[in-house]
């Protein structure tokens, strides 16, 4: 029996779009043996979480420092994935590429991460979700001077709910960039609290989220310029089939002192049927005269003359139809710098919109 | 660059110039908000039992509601027990005409520069004459604190079909019609604020259009809190029906004053097959001094039903005023085809805070909706802009075109943009921009070098910057907002 958690409703301004009686379903399926994935990158050191917890018989650590450590959290998630976890360090001007698979047999599994980066160290990080089950997690990151994260989150988990709060800081001339896939049957909830702490930060965040049936998938973001001179760019894809639903919040905020800041937003939601829905909410929160802030926000299906202009030149309507929404999520994936987890995170997309379309 | 800055700064920073208050005589309601007080307000005003009812249903639902704290603001607490919540002018012998006005009242506003005996002689008001004559002419239904003293131009409206009324007469005189309309846009249990002011409303107007009749003048009121300590409690309800069309403007000023003073009005609008209202605002409260002591607490309430096909509302406003303001003009676009428009200039300077926008709420098929939202940012101020854009799921081919901009004068205030947009119809278009800027050194350097002073070339900007909502305005308030925002801007330099 799973204890009841007391969990945010709609009527706070933050878990307005939010699908919490999902979350409570998802504890509720029965557990069952779940498969660790083949690694996309097969060279690159990989820790494996299984329900949670760091499963020494799968993951390959090879030479990263991992050692253990509490962490804390109050927001309403996160807070049950507080408590033991581990911090991975990376030392000044390394350069290392981790994968990490979080696999859920079916039970609540919470999981706190810490990453620190030490000066111009330099991450390439892949994370997948599969399983089912509530999956919960925490991560911290500490981007030192210079520092660069490359990092791709791909949520394929087959039912269930994945709850993720990201929380980084980032230093001076640091830069930090994440994208996210869902493109699975699983209800989402992507948070993520970036701060731009020091002069000269970047900071790219986005990602494609797809749904269908009557799945629910949201992320709410904040990117908070702290220090002149930050750059951060946001870009997000909703594709909303069947009675499903996607809601993007992503925020910009700009402190008193963070004058010459770029921050530039692009949100953008189609629909495939006229039963699904998609919320947007593009925030700017701005205390400084000096900046340029931007935010575009569009929501509306294919364009039916790009869709005739295929058709008159020979390829059948539902092909059109597959390529616009491949290209109109390609917009969100393409930031992925790395070759290999591009592919993957395509086929992934692919996959999907074969499925559904 | 500081010193730019500095100047545009000061440019927004002006004493309120229409701060006074004026001695009239007035009869109070106890203090504090009970059922007694909603019961006293009602007998006050000769009102039918339903009326009665209506109102006390309301009370007791604002009692088991909660103030929302939604809202980018910082307001303190309210205490509604230490409120007047009805005052009038002493009551005099039935009015004539303009002249048994008590003069005392007329000075007010002729302070404000918009005597009423002026409106008239500017309007040659030789009575009536209808025969279409110029539509130069403004109908003023005065709020004095809270009742109507003075309803001109009346006989004219009449032989046009048009009723205009403040809403306590219309309760007596034509009470069908208003107890078909009132609360159906803004029901009774809408919103906390909406709540108190369906128990508490003292006065406000109430407009009907018949059909196929288009309004011979423009329509407007002035309100004004004038006692100490007196929330003003203000009921709108424009009905227009098929084929009318009607202009309504609404303009506010208040005297200076060193406690807070609550408003919570509620506008309610209605818009037959064909029928169009264009509302227009202009509101320049006592904004409360440089420390952000003083200045009205602006929660209004404000929503447009646009029920038949091809019906339009258009909100337009100017916002100078208030230590806070609270408010979201909205239109439910139910009818085929209808329209929905908002249009708003928000200044905020000292400590003012501001959070407004609109909800354009899309249920009918090919309603189209346009926001433009520009936001002005000065002293230690904050200025959001909150809206919402929904399309139903049956509404096909809804068109929302939404443009947010926002100008920051200093380095100590702030602009925030919160958008809502909720699709759940593919063949909705829906697009968003939204833009933060100040003043740059090219554009004040450009217009010095044509012979502008630096506050001839803030205010040229500034104009400029808002022009796309100020020409949406009816010539009669287009002058009076450019020189709101003109006022807000002079005296700077030096």
């Amino acid at each position: 029996m799973t204890a009841v958690l007391e969990l945010p409703t709609t009527r706070e301004e933050a878990f307005r779009w939010a699908d919490m009686p999902a979350l409570q379903a998802a504890r509720t399926l029965t557990p069952r043996s779940a498969a660790v994935p083949d690694a996309i990158l097969p060279d690159a050191a990989r820790l494996v979480f299984v329900d949670g917890y760091l499963d020494p018989d799968f993951s390959r650590p090879a030479d990263l420092t991992i050692t253990p450590t509490t962490v804390t959290s109050d927001h309403a998630l996160a807070r049950y994935a507080a408590g033991q976890g581990h911090v991975i360090a990376l030392a000044p001007r390394s350069v290392t590429t981790i994968e990490i698979a979080r696999v859920n047999a079916g039970e609540d599994s919470h999981t706190p991460l810490v990453i620190t980066l030490g000066k111009d160290a330099v991450l390439t990080l892949v994370e997948s979700f599969t399983g089912a089950g509530w999956t919960n997690t925490l991560t911290r990151f500490e981007l030192g001077q210079g520092a660069r994260v490359m990092r791709a989150v791909r949520i394929v988990q087959d039912a269930g709910f994945v709850s993720t709060r990201d929380e980084v800081a980032i230093s001076e001339a640091a830069s930090f960039v994440s994208v996210a896939l869902g493109a699975t049957t699983a209800g989402t909830r992507l948070d993520a609290a970036l701060t731009l702490n020091g002069d000269g930060a970047y900071a790219e965040l986005g990602g494609a989220l797809l749904t269908r049936d009557d799945q629910r998938q949201e992320c709410a973001v904040r990117v908070r310029h702290a220090r002149p001179n930050g750059q951060s760019h946001q870009l997000w894809r909703a594709v909303a089939a069947d009675r499903s639903t996607v809601s993007l919040a992503a925020a910009v905020e700009v402190a008193r002192d963070a004058q010459k800041t770029d921050g530039e937003q692009s949100l953008r939601g189609l629909l495939l049927q006229r039963t699904a829905t998609v919320n947007l909410k593009p925030e700017l929160e701005i205390f400084a005269d000096d900046v340029k802030c931007a935010h575009g926000a569009t929501v509306g299906e294919l364009d039916a003359r790009a869709l005739f202009y295929m058709q008159s030149r020979g390829i059948p309507a539902a092909r059109a139809k597959a390529l616009l929404t491949r290209a109109f999520v390609a917009d969100a994936l393409d930031r992925i710098a790395d070759e290999t987890i591009r592919d993957t995170f395509a086929a992934d997309a692919d996959a999907w919109l074969e499925h559904t379309l | 660059m500081a010193t730019k800055n500095a100047e545009a700064y000061a440019a927004v920073s002006k004493t309120y110039e229409w701060g006074f208050s004026s001695d009239i005589e007035q009869d109070f309601a106890p203090k504090g908000l009970s059922e007694d007080t909603v019961r006293y307000i009602s007998a006050k005003k000769n009102e039918p039992e339903w009326m009665l009812d209506w109102r006390l249903k309301a009370f007791r639902l604002w009692q088991t509601m909660e103030a929302p704290d939604w809202a980018k603001l910082n307001v303190p607490p309210i205490d509604y027990q230490d409120a007047y919540y009805y005052a009038e002018p002493k009551a005099k012998p039935k009015l004539g005409s303009l002249d048994e006005v008590d003069p005392e009242i007329l000075r007010v506003y002729e302070k404000l520069g918009i005597p009423i005996a002026e409106q008239k002689m500017l309007a040659g008001v030789e009575e009536t004459n209808e025969d279409g004559t110029p539509k130069r002419r403004v109908a003023v239904d005065a709020v004095f604190d809270s009742v109507s003293v003075a309803t001109t131009f009346r006989k004219e409206l009449e032989a046009a079909g048009v009723i205009f009324r403040s809403i306590s007469e219309a309760i007596r005189e034509y009470p069908d019609l208003v107890r078909k309309w009132l609360g159906k846009v803004v029901p009774q249990r809408d919103n906390y604020f909406a709540t108190l002011n369906s128990a508490v409303f003292s006065d406000g107007t109430f407009v009907y259009i018949p059909e196929g009749v288009r309004c011979p003048m423009e329509l407007s009121t002035y309100f004004r809190i004038n006692a100490e300590n007196t929330g003003q409690f203000e009921r709108t309800l424009i009905v227009a029906d098929k084929g009318s069309y009607v202009s309504y403007l609404e303009g506010c000023t208040a005297p200076m004053r060193d406690e807070n003073q609550l408003h919570a009005a509620v506008v309610e609008l209605v818009a037959m097959d064909d029928a169009e209202i264009k509302y227009s605002t202009v509101q320049n409260w006592y904004p409360g001094d440089e420390n952000g002591v003083g200045g009205i607490y602006n929660f209004v309430t404000k929503r447009a039903l646009c029920q038949g096909r091809n019906s339009k509302v258009s909100w337009t406003q100017v916002e100078t005023g208030s230590a806070i303001t609270w408010k979201y003009p909205s239109c439910v676009l139910a009818g085929e085809n209808s329209v929905g428009e908002f249009y708003s200039v928000a200044v905020t300077n000292n400590r003012q805070q501001a959070d407004t926008g609109t909800k354009m709420i899309h249920l009918g098929k090919g309603s189209r909706s346009t926001i433009v939202s520009k936001g002005i940012s000065a002293g230690r101020s904050d200025n959001t802009y909150r809206g919402l854009v929904r399309v139903g799921p049956t509404a096909e081919n809804v068109r929302n075109f939404t443009q947010c901009d926002s100008l920051l004068l200093g380095d100590q205030c702030g602009a925030h943009t919160v958008p809502y947009i909720e699709v759940k119809n593919p063949s909705a278009q829906i697009e968003h921009e939204a833009t933060t800027s100040k003043i740059s050194e090219d554009q004040l350097f450009y217009a010095m070098s044509r012979g502008l002073d630096q506050e001839a070339a803030v205010a040229l900007i500034v104009n400029g910057f808002a022009r796309e909502v100020l020409q949406q305005l009816p010539m009669e308030f287009a002058v009076e907002a450019q020189k709101l925002l003109g006022i807000s801007l002079e005296g700077s330099v030096g």
